[in-house]
């Protein structure tokens, strides 16, 4: 190479002459071009990778990772999706601005690169070994000894952490757990990772360790408040939505609380482009969002409100398009796929009446299998009762005839009446709850209905749409407090709805006769897409069923363009039963412990103790007192019941329980379950959340991973620190309230610290790591293989390495594994032979358990009310053999269960046996050990090519067995829509060579052959029922716990009463002009999903550190200016931030964008003197009761299923202006 | 006294002219990138619109006036028929106002430099440095061109400064030449030097990137690829 000239010289050049040509008009210069290597050089690579991102989004939008030198340099859009056909725009090119800076964070200074531990807790430890010899001795003499245990505890979240080995660090978590093991029982340990779909080797990897170990999971879904409870409400389906390419096949489309280019950016341009075809977008929205610059109407409506607002329009449509006029499609669409024409019984109060429950079978004295669970309606061609196929007690019985065909038991078809007027015996009064701002009240309204003699007694039925007509006050000249019409300001008119939402009634009236008239024209191609807006509230569930009723009375759900379209921590796993199968371990041991996160962190972090809400204020007017004050007695009850999953279990270690067993002489698995029902029964055993605070049922050990819990996700943050973690926290309000619990035991005094190890997996030193006893360094997305998916897509991308994990750091795989075997090692001393192990299982959705407590009456074991019968009545308990020091070998070999039970999911099962000897080929097989012969599964690569094996979505072959079996229980022909694609497997190579979209299966409800998918569609076309107590999409639901709090219909409810400070709370010192504000926690831009918000660009692009949106008006009330220092607080906590100032955000409510760490410019608070606080730290969670039922219909359990929701949007704060910032440096 | 004047007349310019010399071909050679005048325009416009016109029109008739008054021999000036008192009133009157059009200028350039925060958060130690030596040396030319006649009475520094001067460059120095010159001429030369010792690690150089190419460039231009070469 020939040697560089120096520019100096170079530059001498100019003086050289040059060639001119063209009359001087050009000339060759004699200048080189090596400047334009610069250029080139930018763009030059070495490799590129197919990976993707996602800090906790599941966008899964494919990238391509460019490497050079060995460093990650930047990321690009992939491009080579597959088409998603003619007319349509496409998905290339998909991921947003955001994702693209990740490359950054792969060498930001936050990342950790070492494992870290304490540095006190290093000390206690070296010394303790020193002594003892014996790590888990050594653990003992720690934790045992209060002064220690006090100061480490103390310490977390001070800073402190010191380097330490892999090798000592490893030693140190096993001996925590084998010590807690063998103290306290295998459930005491738990683990917390959200949302699979976005990395599922990663999440299954430490799910598979603990569920070896028998340590619970804890959901995510539900806890986040992402989990629409009114789905398994209506649907009996956890959530299922149409990917985003089907907003271009909408007619009409609303953006109801969800702002989808910001949150949904790759997906938005579908909802721009349809506009183009003359679809007409409406946005609702309390704020100037993004998506309402892309909305022909805005309808800005006042914070959780949302639900007054849709009662109105369900008014309109109900009246136009059903009453006024009968729609013929809209009839038909009733008929046959919702609850409409079913019977319910009435029950008489004083002269009046009150909906109770559905009309079962059984009433009618029909002699039918399971006629507790099959339900009734009127058939007008026959003028009789009949029991419509398809409801939950046909699902059960076996007969293989589960469908949605109009006809009966016997196969005769019918024709259901869906109003009783005009055929009815009576009409009569009914009282109907009804919730706003003052009171709760009844509203007094008729119905027709028919008599039905039955053991000398007189049962009055009517239809759930006469009833819908009676609560929406469609006046059909029967009598009763009727609105005269729109503008009459009664219940639940147009009129009515201006005060709560401040939304002008002609608007509402415009919107709802579009949004109607649209699906009669387009045959239910009406869309919403609603989002965290209006979910994340206590009463989430009845403003999404208010919003629901919208797309179900229009026939719109389960057509492709119409229906709801919910993104909230988007979830859907596609190849769900490989990844079921390889997360919780079922290949070697079943159950695996699934707890939900929000009862275990209410219980945990003891937010339960500072309830200021009594349940009376909440409940139907119907009722006279609710049956507890405190919701936390609903969840002790819950527990009991089978309803909910309740870890820690017992009062008792689980192993040793089964060891009393013994020794009271129980010889079998039988008589062990006795023992231990006995126990229970005669009180000499309680459930652990009966006695939270008892340090026999602390949760003792915490392994989070992919998540920020305490800082993002930890609503209650400053509770988390004091009980859970037991270090420095800025609680303001006391649990000294009036309310008190009558199923759980009170202490005076409320433990602090309970947490003895928090373990976390991380690769950024924030939010969850500083609090961390021990870190160790995780690998990002990109140093790592993997797979994800999501429900806005139908492809399933691939995770590829672009580099190896960077200095000690290691993929989440690779740490559990290697934790799997320091476990194994060291539990050979300490388990001398396997153990047993009792596991308290709810009654599980999809299952024959959500068919064992009927009538939908709470029967009380406790109370004497019923036996308590595993599974029935109370919790089934399985024992389950744990053998301790093969827990290695497990983890690394893909188990014989697999092979001798089904797979499958949502109550569709099949056999994986032909394809557990296919992996053994794929994979190569154990050579020694309790796995010999077995599927290896030693890689993160293996697991993803048994879980794409095992998943219909990605294997031909199951989809057809899984077709198969469904058609088997329907007796309905619909292995056709996967057929084509028989011979297809997908393997790792291939998704990464480019996106496959996925196989048709009916483990999801709608199908993707030949169509952009859409939920429901195979039930609304292919007639398979859904998976609720009618078979039908439900508008009533009769659980007594329902009707109790006023919700068998949708209703309106108002947000919580809640104050900055609950009564009798002493307030901190009162300097300064303050103000009392809403304060929301919405997803920003800046920030989330697919980025953190302490990137170097993030932070460039807005304001740098944490800030808080005001509305110009309230800040020039109390002197606030742009950018100011401010102080946010109330009874849970305080955060200081700067003030964003803007007309954008509504009077009387504050915006802190969520998931703001404290890491980066946060000064220190003046009321507490510690560093900022978070966005969590001013909330707190409120648990609903009605999310705890169970063991009934769709109302039973499924792990991110059903289940209180960590709510934590019903909450006031006051703001002031901070004087003097302190940033506590000295 | 001999020994500073040694330094101050032979040694120091010297020196610095050399680091001058050096320092631009080093720079040059080694920081294509940081060649550059840094504008800030971009973060603030009102008063660089200003400041910077009125400065750089300032100094270039600053720089003629140098030339004409330092480098020319007196008598090739009154070769050409123009009396001492022609020189002079043209040098008070136009250096005069060309020094004070230059002062304004380096005045608004220095107060921006210091008073808004986005400047000040880009400034180097340099740049800020530079702009204040610029606005000292300035101040005490104007002060000799008019304080000082105003004030003390006229100094012919064509009999002293500008000889010591041609001295420098033609490797004669003089340093009798300066010994009795006033205070602040003094202090204006060294300053100067001082300046060209700076210069090449300043924004300063880009007075060297005039494009006077552009003047004679052909509207079209071409550049050979030179395969052999390896990029």
């Amino acid at each position: 190479m020939k040697k560089k000239l120096s520019p100096l010289l170079k530059k001498l050049r100019f003086f050289q002459p040059s060639e001119k040509y063209s009359d001087g008009w050009s000339e060759l210069s004699p200048k080189d071009r090596e400047w334009e290597s610069i250029v080139r050089q930018r763009w030059q690579h070495d490799k590129v990778v197919r990976t993707t991102h996602g800090v906790n989004c599941t966008g899964s939008c494919s990238w391509k990772v460019f490497v050079k030198n060995g460093i990650i340099t930047w990321e690009n859009q992939a491009t080579d999706y597959p088409s998603t056909g003619p007319d349509m725009p496409e998905y290339e090119p998909r991921g947003c601005p955001r994702g693209a800076s990740f490359s950054w964070y792969i060498y930001s200074p936050l990342r950790v690169k070492y494992p870290y531990i304490r540095g006190i807790l290093l000390k206690f430890w070296r010394e303790a070994l020193k002594e003892t010899n014996d790590p888990v001795e050594a653990w003992k003499s720690i934790i045992e000894n209060p002064e220690k245990a006090r100061a480490y505890k103390e310490a977390r979240g001070k800073g402190g952490l010191v380097r330490v080995s892999w090798d000592e660090v490893r030693q140190i978590i096993a001996a925590q757990m084998i010590y807690t093991i063998k103290k306290y029982g295998p459930d005491r340990i738990a683990g917390f990772t959200p949302i699979p779909a976005m990395s599922m080797v990663s999440y299954a990897s430490g799910s598979r360790f603990l569920s070896l170990v028998g340590a619970p999971m804890l959901s995510f879904y539900d806890w986040y408040a992402d989990l629409p409870p009114a789905s398994p409400q209506i649907w009996g389906e956890q959530t299922d939505v149409p990917e985003s390419s089907d907003w271009y096949n909408a007619g009409y489309l609303m953006m109801w609380g969800s702002n989808v280019p910001l949150t949904r950016t790759p997906d938005a341009h579908f909802m721009t482009e349809v506009r183009y075809k003359g679809t007409k977008v409406v946005s609702v929205s309390p704020d100037y969002a993004e998506s309402v610059k892309f909305a022909d109407t805005w309808l800005a409506v006042n914070p959780g409100s949302d639900g007054a607002l849709a009662q109105a329009m369900t008014h309109v449509i109900l009246k136009e398009f059903y009453v006024d006029k009968e729609t013929e499609y809209f009839y038909d669409y009733a008929k046959k796929y919702t609850d409409l024409p079913y019977l319910i019984t009435l029950q008489k109060q004083g002269d009046k009446f009150v909906a109770d429950r559905f009309l079962l079978a059984s009433d009618l004295g029909l002699n039918l299998d399971n006629a507790e669970w099959k339900t009734v309606v009127f058939d007008q061609k026959s003028s009789k009762f009949v029991v419509p196929n398809g409801s939950i007690g046909h699902r059960w019985e076996g007969k293989g005839k589960w469908n949605l065909k109009m006809t009966d038991e016997n196969g005769n078809p019918y024709d259901p009446k869906i109003s009783l007027l005009g055929v009815e015996d009576d009409v009569v009064t009914i009282q109907l709850p009804y919730f706003d701002d003052q009171n709760r009240s009844l509203l007094n309204r008729s119905v027709p209905v028919k008599k039905i003699l039955r053991d000398g007694k007189e049962i009055y039925v009517t239809t759930v749409f006469d009833v819908m007509l009676a609560n929406y006050g469609i006046d059909r000249g029967l009598g009763g407090d009727y609105p005269t019409d729109y503008d009459d300001k009664k219940p639940y008119t147009p009129a009515w709805q201006e005060e709560f939402t401040g939304v002008k009634r002609s608007q509402v009236i415009q919107i709802a006769r579009e949004f109607a008239q649209n699906a009669v024209d387009t045959k239910g191609r009406s869309m919403i897409i609603m989002g965290a807006g209006i979910n994340h509230w206590f009463n989430a569930d009845t403003i999404y069923r208010t919003i629901l009723n919208l797309v179900l009375l229009t026939g719109s759900q389960g057509v492709n363009g119409g229906g709801w379209a919910h993104y909230v921590g988007q979830e859907k796993v596609r190849p769900a039963e490989g990844w079921q199968t390889v997360a919780f371990a079922r290949d070697w041991s079943m159950p695996p412990r699934l707890q939900n996160a929000t009862s275990y962190y209410y219980f945990g972090t003891d937010q339960w103790r500072y309830e200021e809400l009594p349940m009376n204020e909440l409940t139907s007017a119907t009722v006279d007192k609710p049956r507890y004050q405190h919701s936390a007695d609903y969840n002790a009850l819950a527990a009991r019941l089978g309803w909910l999953p309740s870890y820690p279990q017992f009062n008792r270690n689980s192993l040793q329980l089964l060891k009393d067993a013994k020794k009271a002489g129980a010889s079998n698995n039988e008589e062990a379950i006795k023992y231990i029902v006995d126990q229970l029964k005669e009180r000499r055993m309680e459930f652990a959340v009966e006695d939270p605070d008892n340090p026999v049922n602390f949760p003792r050990t915490l392994f989070v991973w992919r998540a920020n819990l305490i800082s993002s996700s930890g609503k209650g943050h400053d509770y988390f620190l004091k009980h859970f973690l037991g270090t420095s926290h800025g609680i303001l309000g006391s649990d000294q309230t009036e309310l008190r619990t009558s199923e759980v035991k009170w202490h005076e005094k409320a433990p602090e610290g309970k947490l003895d190890l928090f373990v976390n997996l991380e690769f950024r030193m924030t939010g969850n790591a500083i609090f961390s006893d021990i870190v160790l360094p995780a690998a990002t997305w990109y140093e790592k293989h993997d797979i994800s998916s999501t429900d806005m897509h139908p492809f399933v991308h691939p995770f590829n390495p672009a580099i190896a994990p960077p200095w000690e750091a290691k993929s989440d795989w690779d740490i559990f594994k290697s934790l799997a075997k320091t476990f194994s090692e060291m539990a050979e001393k300490y388990f001398t032979e396997p153990e047993k192990d009792v596991v308290a299982m709810p009654l599980l959705h999809d299952s024959p358990g959500e068919i064992s407590q009927p009538f939908g009456k709470v029967k009380d074991w406790r109370k004497g009310e019923v036996d308590p019968i595993p599974g029935k009545t109370m919790p089934n308990l399985v024992i389950v053999e744990r053998d301790y020091r093969k827990i290695y070998e497990k983890f690394i070999s893909l188990g014989p269960l697999l092979k001798k039970n089904p797979v499958g999911a949502h109550g569709v099962a099949w056999s994986a046996e032909e394809q557990y000897e296919q992996l053994k080929q794929l994979l190569g097989t154990v050579k020694s050990g309790i796995a010999k012969g077995m599927p290896k599964l030693d890689s993160a690569l293996n697991a993803i090519e048994a879980i794409l094996t095992l998943s219909s979505a990605t294997n031909g072959k199951m989809a057809i067995k899984a077709w198969e079996a469904e058609e088997k229980k329907t007796g309905l022909q619909l292995k056709d829509l996967a057929q084509d694609r028989e011979a297809e497997h997908f393997n790792f190579k291939e998704i990464t060579a480019q996106p496959r979209e996925v196989i048709a299966t009916p483990i999801f409800s709608g199908s993707n052959k030949g169509r952009r998918y859409s939920p429901f569609t195979t039930n609304i076309e292919r007639l398979v029922p859904f998976r609720t107590l009618t078979g039908r999409q439900h508008f009533y639901v009769d659980h007594e716990i329902m009707l109790e709090f006023g919700e068998g219909l949708p209703v309106f409810k108002p947000v919580l009463p809640t104050h900055a400070f609950a009564k009798n709370e002493e307030l901190p010192d009162s300097e300064g002009k303050k103000i009392t504000l809403r304060y929301l926690t919405p997803h920003g831009k800046w920030n989330f999903h697919s980025m953190y918000g302490d990137g170097l660009l993030m932070l460039t692009l807005f304001r740098g550190g944490p800030n808080v949106w005001m509305n110009n008006e309230d800040a020039e009330e109390i002197g606030i200016k742009d950018n100011d220092w401010i102080e946010v607080y109330n009874r849970n906590g305080v955060v200081v931030a700067r003030a964003v100032v803007s007309h954008r955000i509504p009077k009387g409510t504050t915006f802190m964008y969520h998931a703001q760490d404290r890491t980066i410019n946060t000064p220190g608070s003046t009321i507490t003197h510690l560093r900022g606080g978070t966005h969590n730290s001013p909330t707190r969670i409120h648990l609903k009761p009605t999310h705890v039922i169970g063991g009934y219909a769709q109302f039973s359990y499924g792990f991110n299923y059903y289940g209180p929701t960590g709510n934590q949007r019903d909450l006031k704060v006051i703001i002031r202006k901070l004087k003097e910032v302190s940033w506590l440096e000295d | 006294m001999n020994y500073w004047n040694q330094f101050l007349w032979v040694i120091f310019p010297y020196l610095m002219l050399a680091t001058f010399v050096v320092g631009h071909i080093y720079r040059y050679n080694t920081d294509q990138i940081g060649w550059t005048a840094k504008s800030s325009e971009f973060l603030e416009k009102n008063n660089l619109k200003w400041g910077s016109i009125l400065f750089h029109i300032g100094i270039l008739m600053v720089f003629g006036g140098h030339v004409v008054g330092l480098l020319v021999p007196k008598s090739v000036v009154e070769g050409l028929g123009i009396s001492e008192e022609m020189y002079h009133a043209s040098a008070i009157y136009g250096g005069g106002l060309a020094g004070i059009i230059t002062l304004i200028g380096i005045i608004i350039l220095l107060f921006r430099r210091i008073s808004d925060s986005r400047v000040i958060a880009t400034s180097s130690f340099n740049d800020t440095l530079i702009a204040v030596l610029l606005l000292v040396e300035i101040g005490m030319g104007v002060y000799n061109t008019l304080g000082f006649n105003l004030f003390v009475g006229g100094f012919d520094y064509r009999e002293t400064i500008a000889p010591w001067i041609r001295g420098l460059f033609i490797l004669k120095p003089n340093p009798l030449l300066m010994k009795d010159v006033p205070l602040f001429f003094k202090l204006h030369t060294i300053f100067a030097f001082a300046i060209f010792g700076l210069w090449p690690f300043t924004r300063l150089v880009h007075v060297w990137s005039l494009p006077l190419e552009y003047i004679r460039r052909s509207y079209i231009v071409y550049r050979s690829r030179r395969t052999k070469k390896a990029y």
